[in-house]
């Protein structure tokens, strides 16, 4: 069975780079926001609607409408932001409650109105990357990669240089910052709060909803495919650290690992039992996340 | 003073049950439980297109024809929502407040196990178009009836017909998706194969859902001759990919329920072709019936001018369960609403119903395992052919040969 460990270790990253790309937005929008966004699956499931309409219309490959995807969503997540604002800044009640009820019966919308519009049949993307794989062997040892994993991976890679970059070398990184350290004081040095959260909040759904096509080449798609991934962004996002964003990546790959291994070495129905398990424990030495720097 | 007191509060207790406060009608209440949101939201919509087709026609002939007077029938439906709780809530509320004289059941074997007995309380009697486990005609409910057989009676008819093909395939690995149909039908394909002495390596029940490529890259190692997975639609679709993207074409592939969908052929494109799938209905089934729809054909025309997709066995069967009813009232001749004692005969008559539909022959099992289910029709073995839904087995019902083993993915 030693044979099959590179081909775990690999699968582990392929599955990791998947929850990087679904999870890396919502921290983002969580450490500016403070906004847990429980329709992050349905942004998901929009985004790849759009993907699988615009493939079937200009008969391009998915990867090749990603940009496209990005700036619509972006968009429209820029354009709703003071929806939310509103709702989260509100005087009465708990702000943090409001938005999760709030984004809650967001979901269920979309997903209600994705069943009315787009049906209830599984689609799927086509991509000239899902046809192929590179596999290795080396003695007794291989790996099969599918090129459309890989792609996935390098993705969620691209993803998070470029969402660093932004944060880090950047003013707008540095307005974002300051807003997700002090809100009060950032205002103080200028930093316009409504614009910079719906900037944040539009490349956040941008990016979830470019998730939604790679995930339509990679799995299927269906107007009910977002409590999934609902639910697995959040747990990224508590193991990562809520709002810390670089731990992201490391939360999914581990998740990813797991969840590899179970399926490979042990009884794969005990697969979410060892994810949970896992979440249970981290939270419960470091409540703040793997790296104890979540808010 | 006390004795009336006591006479106001009898006659209010009378009054308020809301299966004896029933008022004189012209149509019969048919309650409707399905999932039509959540996972389950194609196969339950899949039954809805079902029952609505079934009303619809008849209605349109004006209706069950009692005595020398037509009743129409209207459908009031409840979302189960894929969750086995809210199907159990939806068939309270049917009982209840809408008073229904009789149920057309959920999709899903997990749905109806829980409506199941709630009805059983309310002595209402359901037939489930699509719920296939055989758990649940274990369970002996005197009110609950399948149209659909269940899974331990079709599965083994598919792993049948490729134990005869040449050379047969020897080793096999099986899983299941962890729901209660898909399970069964998990483990009847594992029946079968070691009964037929094919060597099961694997065998695995995986969280529905579950992203099984690194599962997949395991069992590629293996290099199985069949990989069979109980399932459902999404899932498929999934395990087909999974399997192209790893590059891997077992000799054979079996699925279940979903590969007889519409959208499975759609999304998945030259991948659907050879996979192998166990049925019990096609639009080419050889059925003659004077009820609503003359054969399978004509059934299967209505349902494409009605729903422009082609129609499943899964939809057929909702329809069937329909027509079980219709015939059994017509048999004891009763008017709505539906008494007690009407809904009781209405029971009895079911179990004695024996009747050609478009579906094949409808009988009830009155004992034994499969108390309760239709074990009427005959099992099939189906494959993708040119995209599109081909009978390969058993021999007597076959259209066309098997095509065995499974092209390379590499090579379509």
């Amino acid at each position: 069975m030693l044979l099959l460990l590179p081909q775990a270790i690999v699968d582990g990253f392929l599955i990791g780079g998947i929850y990087v790309t679904i999870a890396i937005g919502f921290s983002l929008a969580y450490g500016v926001m403070h906004i847990i966004d429980f329709a992050v699956g349905e942004w998901i499931m929009l985004g790849a609607f759009l993907g699988f309409y615009l493939n079937i219309w200009t008969q391009w490959d998915p990867f090749f409408l990603l940009p496209f995807v990005f700036i619509v969503f972006a968009v429209i997540g820029f354009v709703f932001q003071p929806v939310i604002h509103r709702v989260l800044s509100g005087k009465k009640g708990n702000p943090l409650l409001m938005g999760l009820v709030f984004t809650f019966g967001l979901g269920l919308m979309f997903r209600g109105l994705g069943l009315t519009v787009f049906g209830f049949y599984s689609h799927s993307i086509p991509s000239a990357l899902s046809a192929n794989s590179f596999f290795l062997e080396s003695g007794n040892f291989f790996v099969t990669i599918p090129v459309i994993r890989f792609a996935g991976l390098v993705y969620a890679l691209s993803i998070t240089i470029m969402l660093h970059y932004l944060l880090k070398k950047s003013d707008f990184g540095l307005a974002v910052r300051a807003l997700s350290q002090n809100r009060d004081a950032a205002g103080l040095m200028g930093v316009n709060a409504k614009r910079t959260s719906s900037y944040v909040y539009g490349i956040y759904v941008g990016i979830s909803a470019m998730s939604g096509v790679l995930i339509g080449c990679i799995f299927s798609i269906s107007a009910q495919m977002g409590g999934d991934y609902t639910v697995f962004s959040f747990f990224v996002v508590v193991l990562a650290g809520m709002g810390y964003l670089s731990g992201v990546p490391w939360a999914a790959f581990l998740l990813g690992f797991v969840q590899s291994f179970f399926l490979i070495y042990f009884n794969p129905s005990y697969t979410l039992l060892a994810v949970f398990a896992i979440l249970y424990v981290v939270l419960l030495v470091s409540p703040k996340g793997m790296f104890a720097k979540g808010v | 003073m006390k004795h009336c007191l006591i006479a106001v509060l009898i006659f209010t207790l009378f009054t308020a049950n809301p299966l004896l406060a029933e008022e004189a009608r012209d149509f019969f209440k048919v309650g409707v439980i399905t999932s039509l949101s959540g996972d389950l939201a194609t196969g339950g919509n899949v039954t809805k297109r079902g029952y609505d087709l079934w009303a619809n026609t008849l209605n349109a002939q004006g209706g069950i024809q009692i005595k020398d007077k037509k009743y129409t029938v209207k459908l009031f439906y409840a979302d189960a929502q894929s969750e086995p709780s809210q199907g159990a809530s939806a068939a309270e509320r049917l009982a209840t407040q809408e008073k229904v004289d009789f149920v057309l059941g959920p999709y899903s074997s997990g749905v109806t196990l829980a409506v199941a007995p709630v009805l059983e309380k309310y002595k209402i009697p359901m037939i489930t178009g699509s719920a296939e486990s055989p758990l649940i005609w274990k369970q002996k409910f005197f009110y609950t009836f399948g149209t659909v057989p269940p899974v331990n009676y079709t599965g083994a008819t598919p792993i049948q017909t490729l134990a005869k093909m040449n050379p047969a395939p020897k080793t096999a690995v099986i899983l299941g998706s962890n729901d209660a149909f898909s399970k069964a039908t998990a483990e009847a394909f594992k029946d079968a194969a070691e009964k037929l002495g094919i060597k099961v390596l694997k065998f695995n029940i995986v969280p529905s859902g579950q992203d099984l490529t690194p599962f997949m890259s395991a069992v590629k190692v293996l290099q199985p001759d069949l990989v069979a997975f109980g399932g459902h639609d999404e899932e498929l679709i999934n395990l087909v990919k999974s399997l192209r993207q790893i590059n891997y074409t077992p000799k054979a592939l079996l699925m279940h329920y979903g590969v007889t969908e519409p959208a499975f052929i759609e999304s998945l494109g030259k991948d659907a072709e050879q996979v192998f799938g166990a049925s019990v209905w096609t639009t080419s089934v050889h059925a003659k019936s004077d009820m609503l729809w003359p054969d399978a054909a004509a059934y299967g025309k209505a349902a494409e001018e009605a729903f422009k997709v082609p129609a499943d066995y899964t939809q057929a069967g909702s329809s069937t369960a329909g027509l079980a009813f219709q015939a059994a009232l017509q048999k004891i001749e009763a008017v709505p609403p539906l008494s007690e004692a009407n809904r009781e005969a209405l029971i009895k008559a079911l179990e004695e119903l024996e009747i050609q539909t478009f579906y094949g022959k409808l009988k009830f099992a009155k004992e034994g395992e499969y108390y309760h289910a239709n074990v009427g029709i005959t099992p099939l073995t189906i494959q993708i052919q040119n995209g599109k839904v081909v009978i390969v087995g058993p021999e007597k019902d076959a259209e066309a040969a098997a095509q065995y083993p499974l092209k390379p993915w590499g090579q379509r």
